[in-house]
This record gives C-alpha cells, sequence and structure tokens, in this order.
C-alpha cells in the first residue's frame, strides 16, 4: 500500500471516529448544538448531490430545492396518510424525487444557464402546486406533527442524537457513492478533463443517457435528505418546503469547501452553517449575514479553490488534480 | 368581457415592459461577459432607496433623484466589477457565487440602513390614473415606466449594433483574442458594459420605487425576475428581452384575469419552461433561424468556432 | 479603645449589610424572546420586541430588590428551523418561559420545540386555527382569527352590504382569515366571492378589474400585509369601483399606514384595539405609553401593545407560580390558565387549548391625520365616513 493510499485510509478513519463517536460523546447533551449541526449536515448532503451533478454531469442547477420538497412531501405524505414507516420513506422520498427528476428529462438538452434556470423554474412549480393542491398537501398551512423516525435496534431515532447518526450516515454514503461513481471509467474520463476549462467546453456534453443518470442520482440523494428534515422537523410547508434555502446555501457551501473535491461540499456546509450560527450570529446578532456575504467574497477571490482545495495543495504541496 | 381582456392585456404589457426593464442590466452583462450578476436586484433595489431617501429627506421627486441614483449606483455596478475582475479563472462559475455574497451584503446593508418599513413615494402623480378611452386604466407611474423601458431597449439595440463601443463589445464577448487583436482593450469594454448595466439597474431602481412599494428583501426577487427573462430572450440579444418580458406579462394578467391570481408566478413559469422546449437558446432562437449570424456573443449548445467565425464574417 | 470600638462597629455593620443583602436578595428569573429580526417579517418583530422590552422593565421597576427579570432574545431569522434553533438555544440559557414568535408557519414548530422541551410558550403572533388543536397544555396565545373576522364581518353588516369580494394573501394564515371572514359574513346572510393571490403581486390592476367588473360588490375586504394593501388601494384608485367602503385585516389601521401613506388609506377601515392619535387614559394604559415612549422615543403601535400585555400576562403567571411554592414549566402554566385580567386589549382568559376567547377586535378608519373606531358602536369613537374609500 502506498504511503498516500495509507494516508487517505487513516484520514477517512479518523474523519468517521470523530463523526461518530467524538462529536456524540462531546455534545450528546447539547440539544441545540446538535440541532444546529444536523441542520449543518442537511445543507451538506444538499451540496453534495449538486456538487455530483455539477461535476459528473456538467450540469449547474439552481432548482436542487425541487427535489428536496418533492423528497420531504412524499415521505410526509406517505407516512401520515398510508401509515408508511419513515425509514422507509427515506428511501421512498428519493424515489419520488426521481420521479420528479423524470418530469425535468426534456430540458436536458438546455446547456449551462439555460438548464439551471429550467430546474428553478420547476422548483417554483412544485412549490405553487403544493400551495394550490390542498386536499392532498395541506396547502399553505402545510403539514404539522409529522411523524419522527422510528426505533431501530433498540435506538430511537426520533430524538436529536438519532437524528444526527442518520443524516450523518445519508451524507456519508452519499459521498461514498459520488467516489464510486467517480472512480468508475466515466468518471476517470471526465476527471482528467477538469482542469482545462476549455476542455471541459470543448468536449461537448457527456452521453444524454449517462447525463439523465446524474441527475436521477442527484435527485435521488436530494429527495432522501429531504425527506429525512421533514421527519426531524415534523413540519413542512410549501415555501419551507421548496425555500431559495435548500438550493443556495448548498450550492455556496459546495464552492466555499471546493466544488471539484470530494469532500469539499460536505466541509464548506459545516464550515459556513456552523461559523454562521455558532460564531457570527453571537458576536452581531443583526448583521451576521452581512458576514457571511463579506466571507463569500473573500474566499471567491484569495481562495477560488475552496477551502478542501487550498488544505489539499499545502499538504501536498502543489499539483493541481482534484483527488480527494 | 372584451372589457376585461383588454385591460388585462393593457395591464399586461405595462407590466411585461417593466419586467424587460428590471432584465435590461442582467441581460447584457450577462451577453457580453457570460457573467451573472446575482447582486444586479439589489442594485436595483438601492437605486430604489436613494430616490427614496432624497424624496423623504429633501422633498426631490423620483425623477430629480435620478441623476444622484445613477452616481451611486454606477459606483457599485463599477465596484462589482473591480471585484469580478479579479476573478483569475472559471469566471462563470466564481463570479456567481461573488455576486451571490455581494448580494447578501447589499442586501442586509439596506435592511440596516433604512430598516424593514415598507416604503414607497409619495408624489401624487406618479398614482394618478391614466385613463384611455373609458375603459383602459393605468397608473402614470406605470406607463412611464414602461415608455422608458421601450426607449431604453431601443437605445441599448442601436448602440450595440452600430455604435463602435457597442461593436467592440459585442466582439469582446465572442472572442477577446481576436477583439485585442483589433486593437481593443477587453478589460475597458467589460467595464462599461457593468457600469451601463447599473445604469439600466437605476432605471429600473427608480421606476420600482415610483409606481410600487419597496421592502429589503425584494432584491432577491428582482434578480430572478431578470434572469428569468434574459434566459427567456436568449443569451446576448437585447431586443427579445423586451418581446419575453411582454410575453410573460400578458400571460400573467391574463391568467389573474381568467383563473386565479394565485396562479400568477405559475403561468410565467410554464410560459417559461414551454418556450425552452421548444426553442433551446431561448426566443432569440427564432432569429438565428432567419439571420446568418447571431446576435451576440456565443450561442449557447454549439462551441465557441462557428459563432466567432461567423462574427468575422458579418463585419 | 477607641480603634476596638470602631473596629466592632465596622465588623457588626458590615455583618448587617451582609444578611441585610442575604435577606434582600434579589431572584433573577430569565425569559426568552424568539423573534423576526431579519427576513421578511424583520419589521414586525422588531415592534415585537419593544412591547416585550416594556413589559420587562415595567417588571423590574415594580419589583425592584426582590426580582430581577432578565430578557434573553434570539433572532429566528423568519425561519421555521432556526426558530427551533433559537427555542432549544434559550432553553439551554436556561429561561423559564417564552414570549414571542410571528407567523404561524414559525410559531408552529418553535411552539413544538418549547412543548418538547416543557416551557410554555405565549404568543399574539400565530393566528393559525392548527395551533391550539395540538392538545398542548403550555402554549397560550392572545388573538384569534375568530375576533378578526367577526370584526370585519360586523363592519360589512353596519354598512349593509350584500355582497363582499374578498381578497386575501395565499399564505396560511392570511388564506385562515379570509375563510373565517367567509364563515362569518355567511352567518350574517351576506354573500361572498373570494380570490387568492400570490404575496409577490406588485401590480394589483388586472385582479381588481375583475372585481370590479364581474364581482361588483358592495365592499371589498382585503387580507394581506402592508405592501399588498397599499398596490391593492392604489389599483382601486385608479380603477375606481363603486364599493361602499374597503376593509383590511392585520396591519391596516395602524399610526403608520397613516402617517406614511396618508393619501392612499383615507375613509380605509382596519381592524384595531385602539384609535390613533391613541390617548391612553387610564392608569394601566398611560403608564404603558409612558415607559414605551421612555425607552423607544416613539408612539407605540398595536403589535407593542399585543407583545406588551401578553409578557405582563406572563411575568404575573410567573410571580404568582413563586409565591404558590416554585418556578417550572407546569406551574407556570398552571398560573396562566388562571388568569383572568382586565388589559389594554380587553379581558384575557386562555382556555383549555390556550385561546383567548374573549378577544374581540374593533374596526378603525383612517379619517384625515387620525384612526377613529368605528365599529362596534359600544367602542366607537366618531362616525363612520361613508363611502369608507380613498376616492
Amino acid at each position: 500500500m502506498t504511503n498516500s493510499k495509507m494516508n487517505n485510509r487513516i484520514l477517512v478513519a479518523a474523519v468517521l471516529i470523530t463523526t461518530y463517536v467524538l462529536v456524540p460523546l462531546l455534545f450528546g447533551g447539547n440539544s441545540y448544538l446538535l440541532g444546529v449541526v444536523v441542520s449543518a449536515f442537511t445543507i451538506a448532503g444538499i451540496a453534495v448531490a449538486w456538487a455530483l451533478l455539477g461535476n459528473l454531469g456538467g450540469m449547474i442547477s439552481f432548482g436542487h430545492a425541487a427535489f428536496f420538497g418533492i423528497g420531504a412531501y412524499t415521505s410526509s405524505l406517505l407516512a401520515m396518510r398510508f401509515g408508511v414507516s419513515p425509514l422507509l420513506g427515506l428511501l421512498l422520498g428519493g424515489l419520488g424525487a426521481v420521479v420528479a427528476s423524470l418530469a425535468m428529462l426534456p430540458v436536458l438538452r438546455l446547456r449551462g444557464p439555460y438548464f439551471a434556470l429550467a430546474i428553478l423554474a420547476y422548483a417554483e412549480i412544485f412549490r405553487i402546486l403544493a400551495v394550490e393542491l390542498k386536499s392532498i398537501t395541506g396547502g399553505a398551512g402545510g403539514l404539522l406533527s409529522i411523524p419522527g423516525l422510528p426505533t431501530v435496534a433498540g435506538f430511537d431515532l426520533n430524538t436529536k442524537l438519532g437524528g444526527y447518526f442518520t443524516i450523518v450516515t445519508i451524507v456519508a454514503v452519499s459521498v461514498l457513492v459520488y467516489y464510486l461513481i467517480r472512480r468508475s471509467t466515466y468518471g476517470l474520463a471526465l476527471r482528467a478533463m477538469h482542469d482545462s476549462e476549455n476542455a471541459t467546453r470543448v468536449l461537448g456534453v457527456p452521453a444524454t443517457r449517462l447525463k439523465a443518470l446524474m441527475l436521477i442520482v442527484s435527485a435521488f440523494i436530494t429527495g432522501v435528505v429531504g425527506a429525512f428534515n421533514a421527519h426531524f422537523i415534523n413540519f413542512l410547508e410549501p415555501n419551507y418546503a421548496f425555500a431559495g434555502t435548500w438550493t443556495i446555501l448548498p450550492i455556496v457551501a459546495a464552492i466555499f469547501g471546493g466544488y471539484r473535491t470530494l469532500t469539499g461540499p460536505v466541509a464548506g456546509a459545516l464550515v459556513i452553517y456552523l461559523m454562521d450560527q455558532l460564531l457570527f450570529k453571537s458576536l452581531i446578532p443583526q448583521g451576521h449575514q452581512l458576514i457571511l456575504g463579506g466571507l463569500l467574497v473573500a474566499m471567491i477571490l484569495f481562495a477560488p479553490d475552496g477551502l478542501v482545495g487550498v488544505l489539499l495543495r499545502k499538504v501536498k504541496g502543489g499539483g493541481d488534480h482534484a483527488t480527494t | 368581457m372584451f372589457e376585461l381582456t383588454l385591460q388585462a392585456v393593457f395591464s399586461g404589457l405595462l407590466s411585461g415592459a417593466f419586467y424587460a426593464l428590471i432584465a435590461l442590466g442582467l441581460a447584457l452583462v450577462f451577453g457580453t461577459m457570460k457573467v451573472i450578476n446575482l447582486a444586479h436586484g439589489e442594485l436595483i433595489l438601492l437605486a430604489a432607496y436613494v430616490a427614496y431617501t432624497l424624496e423623504s429627506v429633501a422633498g426631490w421627486s423620483p425623477l430629480a433623484s435620478l441623476p444622484v441614483a445613477l452616481v451611486v449606483v454606477g459606483i457599485c455596478a463599477a465596484g462589482v466589477y473591480f471585484l469580478i475582475s479579479r476573478i483569475k479563472r472559471d469566471r462563470e462559475l466564481n463570479s456567481l457565487i461573488l455576486t451571490f455574497g455581494l448580494a447578501i451584503i447589499i442586501t442586509n446593508g439596506i435592511l440596516m440602513i433604512w430598516s424593514a418599513d415598507v416604503r414607497s413615494t409619495g408624489g401624487d402623480w406618479a398614482h394618478g390614473a391614466f385613463v384611455l378611452g373609458d375603459s383602459l386604466f393605468a397608473m402614470n407611474a406605470e406607463l412611464l415606466a414602461a415608455g422608458v423601458s421601450v426607449v431604453l431597449v431601443v437605445l441599448l439595440y442601436l448602440w450595440l449594433n452600430h455604435s463602435w463601443y457597442g461593436r467592440a463589445i459585442r466582439a469582446v464577448s465572442s472572442s477577446s483574442e481576436a477583439a485585442k487583436l483589433m486593437g481593443v482593450n477587453p478589460r475597458q469594454l467589460e467595464l462599461l458594459s457593468f457600469i451601463i448595466a447599473g445604469v439600466l439597474a437605476t432605471f429600473a431602481g427608480v421606476a420600482l420605487y415610483s409606481a410600487q412599494t419597496i421592502a429589503p428583501e425584494l432584491g432577491h426577487n428582482l434578480t430572478i425576475t431578470a434572469f428569468i427573462i434574459t434566459v427567456l430572450a436568449g443569451m446576448g440579444s437585447i431586443s427579445e428581452v423586451l418581446v419575453g418580458g411582454l410575453l410573460i406579462g400578458v400571460i400573467e394578467a391574463l391568467t389573474v384575469t381568467y383563473f386565479s391570481s394565485s396562479l400568477r408566478e405559475l403561468s410565467g413559469f410554464v410560459l417559461f419552461l414551454a418556450v425552452l422546449l421548444v426553442l433551446p437558446s431561448g426566443l432569440s432562437g427564432l432569429k438565428m433561424k432567419t439571420r446568418k449570424a447571431g446576435p451576440t456573443g456565443v450561442s449557447p449548445g454549439s462551441s465557441e468556432k462557428p459563432a466567432r467565425q461567423k462574427q468575422l464574417q458579418h463585419d | 479603645m477607641f480603634k476596638q470600638l470602631l473596629l466592632k462597629a465596622t465588623v457588626v455593620a458590615a455583618l448587617a449589610c451582609m444578611s441585610a443583602t442575604a435577606l434582600a436578595e434579589e431572584k433573577t428569573i430569565k425569559i426568552g424572546s424568539q423573534v423576526p429580526l431579519t427576513g421578511g417579517l424583520a419589521r414586525v418583530g422588531l415592534d415585537f420586541l419593544e412591547g416585550i422590552q416594556v413589559a420587562v422593565k415595567q417588571a423590574n421597576d415594580d419589583n425592584e430588590g426582590q426580582y430581577q427579570f432578565e430578557l434573553l432574545t434570539i433572532d429566528d431569522e423568519t425561519a421555521p428551523a432556526k426558530a427551533v434553533a433559537a427555542v432549544e438555544k434559550l432553553a439551554s440559557q436556561g429561561v423559564v418561559a417564552l414570549t414571542g414568535g410571528y407567523g404561524s408557519n414559525i410559531v408552529g414548530p418553535a411552539s413544538g420545540a418549547a412543548h418538547e422541551l416543557g416551557i410554555p410558550y405565549i404568543t399574539s403572533g400565530g393566528m393559525a386555527v392548527g395551533l391550539t388543536q395540538r392538545g398542548f397544555k403550555n402554549f397560550f396565545r392572545l388573538s384569534n382569527l375568530e375576533g378578526y373576522s367577526k370584526a370585519m364581518a360586523g363592519l360589512a353588516k353596519m354598512v349593509d352590504a350584500d355582497k363582499v369580494s374578498i381578497v386575501y394573501n395565499n399564505v396560511e394564515s392570511t388564506t385562515d382569515l379570509a375563510e373565517a371572514l367567509e364563515r362569518a359574513l355567511d352567518k350574517a346572510g351576506i354573500e361572498s366571492v373570494i380570490h387568492s393571490y400570490d404575496g409577490s403581486t406588485g401590480n394589483f390592476t388586472p385582479l381588481v378589474n375583475r372585481i370590479r367588473l364581474q364581482d361588483r360588490p358592495d365592499v371589498i375586504a382585503m387580507v394581506g400585509y402592508e405592501n399588498d394593501y397599499i398596490a391593492i388601494l392604489r389599483a382601486a384608485k385608479i380603477l375606481k369601483p363603486d364599493i361602499k367602503a374597503i376593509v383590511g385585516g392585520w396591519s391596516l389601521a395602524t399610526a403608520q399606514m397613516n402617517s406614511e401613506f396618508n393619501d392612499v388609506v383615507q375613509g380605509v377601515a382596519g381592524t384595531s384595539m385602539l384609535p390613533y392619535p391613541v390617548h391612553f387614559s387610564g392608569g394601566e394604559a398611560q403608564r404603558f405609553a409612558e415607559t414605551f415612549t421612555e425607552l423607544h422615543d416613539k408612539t407605540p403601535d398595536y403589535i407593542a401593545q399585543f407583545s406588551y400585555v401578553q409578557t405582563k400576562l406572563l411575568i404575573e403567571a410567573i410571580l404568582r407560580a413563586d409565591k404558590a411554592g416554585e418556578i417550572t414549566g407546569e406551574s407556570i402554566a398552571r398560573e396562566m390558565h388562571k388568569t383572568d385580567s382586565e388589559t389594554l386589549i380587553g379581558r384575557v382568559t386562555f382556555d383549555e387549548n390556550g385561546d383567548n376567547p374573549h378577544f374581540a377586535n374593533h374596526i378603525g378608519q383612517h379619517q384625515g391625520d387620525k384612526v377613529e373606531l368605528v365599529w362596534p358602536e359600544s367602542a366607537a369613537t366618531a362616525q363612520m365616513v361613508l363611502p369608507g374609500r380613498p376616492w
């Protein structure tokens, strides 16, 4: 085993131990803190899905909230109307989002900002439909008291800690899926192109079928995260489910953390969200979003590779290739 | 019934022209630099608040506050460009995040300076009724805004197609290397197009303040509207911005009149998707089929080379 | 000798002081408030907070030496998830009760979290019907929809309307109020037509024209927020539908609307507890107004009145709980349910679901530079000017 592979494995193990053992031990009792961390990981999950679509599918989306909301509503309605277990609901929420993405297939042939905005249009349409189709979705009032996650193997997932483990696992699996796809022959071809901007354009766009597959995967992940959020907060309404925040924050997080890297989106989401809610908000209660804006601007100007990109370069000492 | 439809179409045309006015600045920058300025809505809002301040502090009418607003927003627009120009690579994506960060800063800045209250002009004339033939109604400010929009669209179109600077901007957007060879300084021109976008945003902002109410959180909605109209029009085409705006405005007004007002936004988005499905490059796709060379910039979906060659041939 | 005496005297004096302080030891009680200070509801949130601050200040002045109330405020950024986080953070900081919350979709999850944590929650900003149907024993609200819909229907009846067109924003609370108004009008034998609109609408000309030409009502009822009202009224001023009156829900018959948009709201009626300029007569009202002006350098509006009353009732319940034994979530909730007070907004009690069944709003009309109460007759300060419209 080469040195860098060994290092990678140690790093991964360390991260997993921190996430699954240290954090719960240290902060398990602090409801507020755990809640904030869960929110951060929710954003992280969407960020991974978004980056996957952007990097492997070559499509930037401005409407991931569409998948988030559909996943949330699908799972919640199935749980409330048909008594489906929320845990199964998570997967079904993901599938619901996949169905929504199938409705988006016609716009796959659109390029760049056209596609991005078309997805946004879909998200807004879904939101308005959620408000109008009152008998199905509960209308503007939304759904209150959505069932929480069940008890699994004696461990009650319907607690802050249970939710934490659930979302962390979802994010970890998503990153794994991202990694596996990237490692496959398809992913390898794309990675070679990533360094050269012109090459990405000249490459044109990958075959439509593969693009569709990436859209489906991205939608599925986001739908699962959306479903999780609904069962965690136990509340849903159209403006919340399809809120622009679910689209914008993950994009910001992914780019802040390093859009081309594997772990960048997750790192970016954690750093941005935690810093904003835990640090900035207490320093400047009413203007803390301003600092976030300033941070983004500074990031783009001085560290466009994102946080993880910068760290990687420091560790490996040069070399532009995206490895982690 | 007919009266109802006529008024709906009339109102729709007016609000559609206003949408176009909002979108113009964004469309210009998008067409020339392929940069999406997510702070565009905030620049419009800033102009509106400048007009508000001048009216509430010094009693100036919105029209009188235009010069000051132009300067303020022009400087801000130049500032935005300055920051964008510092981006070294991946400009399209990075400028997205950069301007998003700027948008957050400006919105929160506006909130802190002017508070969250709803504001609007108190001027009598602005809200006076304009009645055409007993059955068509409009607010004076609405009418003026629509008129200004059309004028600006025409001016911009003429400028881009017939003045040296205008054509230079189009050349730069098509290929900055070739433009440099022709003796054009891309940076200067990009700065110019940003400042002009700021000017357009100023007009939109003052119009907004005159005709409607403003509040700090409007910035985001304005940007989205501008963006939708821009993409609907197709990258880099100015006249289609007006057409796209009018189309959306009329469809929305008819939906409100004959279906439900809460479906207003839905109709706009459905129209947007419908057009894109038929014309993947937006409304400008209609023109492409009849003309040899495209309007400005690169047409989406094709690689750079053919458009560049077309551009050089045309001139 | 003298020195020794002095030393003894000093020691005795010191001991006396210490025990005196021990006897008069102030008890600090923390109250939490989760309000929108940024985001879409920022304007309301700030007003809300101001009223709460007045109540806390008065409580501290009144109970100086015995109790010290500390108010901890966290911005919920007009976002449900952040509101839940705010509640949790306040809980971790040791608050015994929560006052605040605006917007039903935010109050819902926030009060749910408070319920989980066993912390009493009182609000006057959550109208949705579902909020008091959850079986929570520690959720309280001062105002509800019926208080508003009854008043608006009452006005329609007073002007002898046969048909009312209801125009409402399609978010939850305004939809609920519109539907409650429909029911109230139906009870009064008045026909109604409803039109919902999207909150981002800026141009109401098509909608108002539709009402003018198709509905032809006697009264137009608006249920929305300030920017909606202004836009609707402006469109109506252009189209001039032939109606007897326009009446609106919350945020319309306010001092702010009168001073900032005077010509747009002339003759327009809206729900309002008190007239403007308000002559706070009688002990409590006057004291409220004075303390408010002292703290915030302006006159209070209706939002602050409500938040003041809700906080005051909460503090009184906490004090009763302490005197009865101890301060816990349950004891405060128990005392809250025993509330029966005459307040700035009338009599307040809480039923088993936390609703205040006595809540009844009045209708005010913008007349010149004032807002006069015109309904019900018992509370009227002036006659209603007809037609009640700005043209």
